[in-house]
């Protein structure tokens, strides 16, 4: 009876949180919904479950239940991982954003302080300059030797 | 030393961690070419920005270490806000020639590409050790047969790409496999792409600071789950 007032628990937890989650992960949260339930169910009928893993060839209504909370666990893996990965993402863009941020400002104080360099065109209009002339001037003609794939 | 902003509109990306032993050659390597240069300093530990900002280069500083891809992509940002008209990616350590810069805008120009991919196999990497050639095969095959590209080098650092072909880039594996990334993204882009020789220089420096066996399991795991999150 501890035992599957114990597994119960933490099955049921599995539940509300898969309940939680499925707005922002359907397939995952519906697919451990259904297992949460499922194991619940066999929690306290083992003997289904015992029938169930029979027709399965699985051999004992208990490992059913196991394999169910591996199956349970891994989903709720994947799903972490997948915040996390989310959250990676937003923690990038705000990094990216503060470290241009912080050097775009750096570059305007240059100019405006330094004797040496050159001050910089409006950006729209840098874009558009000779500058990509300059470029294909500065650099090299050669290229017999490359290959072309579209 | 003054800054090399006035120049052109090529933009030489270089991410740099930690890299304050190989990174004050390297700028001295590029210094005197036309063409703007920025380090991404991806949170060293090291004086890897000092040393940026002393051998002429712009510096753009990510507050914490998100990795080389991340870097590349915020230099690629940052390259073409300033009007960039061309973006090269290089690397760090020393590996890659300045003089084969030249040759991937070149490329770019006489194939009307937009992107120009360096590869060591068909042209020279001296040193590389039999372990990482076989590697980067694999890794290389995979590349082919999950992109559709025909490259025969998917890990080189050193490309060239216009302005059109790095708006199109938006790197969002932060670590190595970025690589396999950018390939994919070109593949999607279906802008034109061509492979041109380079020479990779292999010292024990960039040796030790290149991909491990290890890490292509990881990147591999990375690329995996991108499938599962596109």
């Amino acid at each position: 009876m501890t035992a599957q007032l114990l597994l119960s628990f933490l099955l049921g937890a599995i539940l509300i949180y898969a309940f939680a989650e499925r707005r922002r992960s359907p397939v995952v949260g519906a697919l451990a919904l259904v297992a949460a339930a499922a194991g619940l169910y066999f929690v306290w009928v083992p003997t289904h479950a015992t029938s169930l893993a029979e027709l399965a060839g699985v051999g004992r209504g208990v490992d059913l239940i196991i394999y169910i909370w591996v199956v349970i666990s891994l989903l709720v893996m994947l799903n972490l991982h997948l915040k996390l990965r989310s959250q990676t993402e937003a923690m990038t863009g705000l990094a990216r954003a503060f470290a241009i941020g912080e050097a775009l400002e750096q570059d305007q104080v240059a100019t405006r302080t330094s004797p040496h360099t050159v001050r910089m065109a409006p950006r729209t209009k840098r874009a558009e300059s000779g500058s990509s002339k300059a470029a294909a001037a500065a650099i090299g003609t050669s290229a017999n030797d490359s290959a072309t794939n579209k | 030393m003054m800054k090399n902003t006035a120049a052109s509109g090529v933009w030489v990306v270089i991410a740099a961690y930690n890299e304050s032993q190989a990174l004050g050659r390297v700028l001295a390597g590029l210094a005197g070419l036309p063409y703007c240069i920025l380090v991404v300093d991806d949170g060293s530990s090291d004086p890897t920005a000092e040393i940026a900002a002393r051998g002429g280069a712009e510096v753009v500083r990510h507050p914490i270490n998100l990795g080389q891809g991340a870097a590349l992509q915020t230099g690629i940002d940052y390259a073409l806000m300033r009007g960039a008209t061309h973006v090269v990616t290089f690397d760090a350590d020393g590996q890659h020639r300045p003089e084969d810069i030249a040759a991937l805008l070149a490329a770019l120009r006489a194939h009307h590409a937009e992107f120009a991919l360096g590869s060591r196999f068909r042209g020279a990497a001296p040193d590389l050790p039999p372990l990482r050639r076989l590697m980067l095969r694999a890794a290389t095959a995979f590349t082919r047969l999950t992109t559709g590209l025909d490259v025969t080098d998917a890990h080189n650092g050193l490309r060239a790409m216009t302005r059109r072909g790095a708006g199109r880039i938006r790197l969002r594996q932060n670590r190595m496999a970025h690589a396999s990334e950018i390939l994919h993204q070109i593949g999607v882009s279906g802008l034109a792409y061509v492979e041109v020789p380079v020479t990779i220089r292999y010292s024990r420096y960039s040796l030790a600071k290149g991909q491990r066996a290890s890490e292509f399991v990881t990147i591999l795991l990375d690329l995996f789950a991108r499938r599962l999150n596109p």
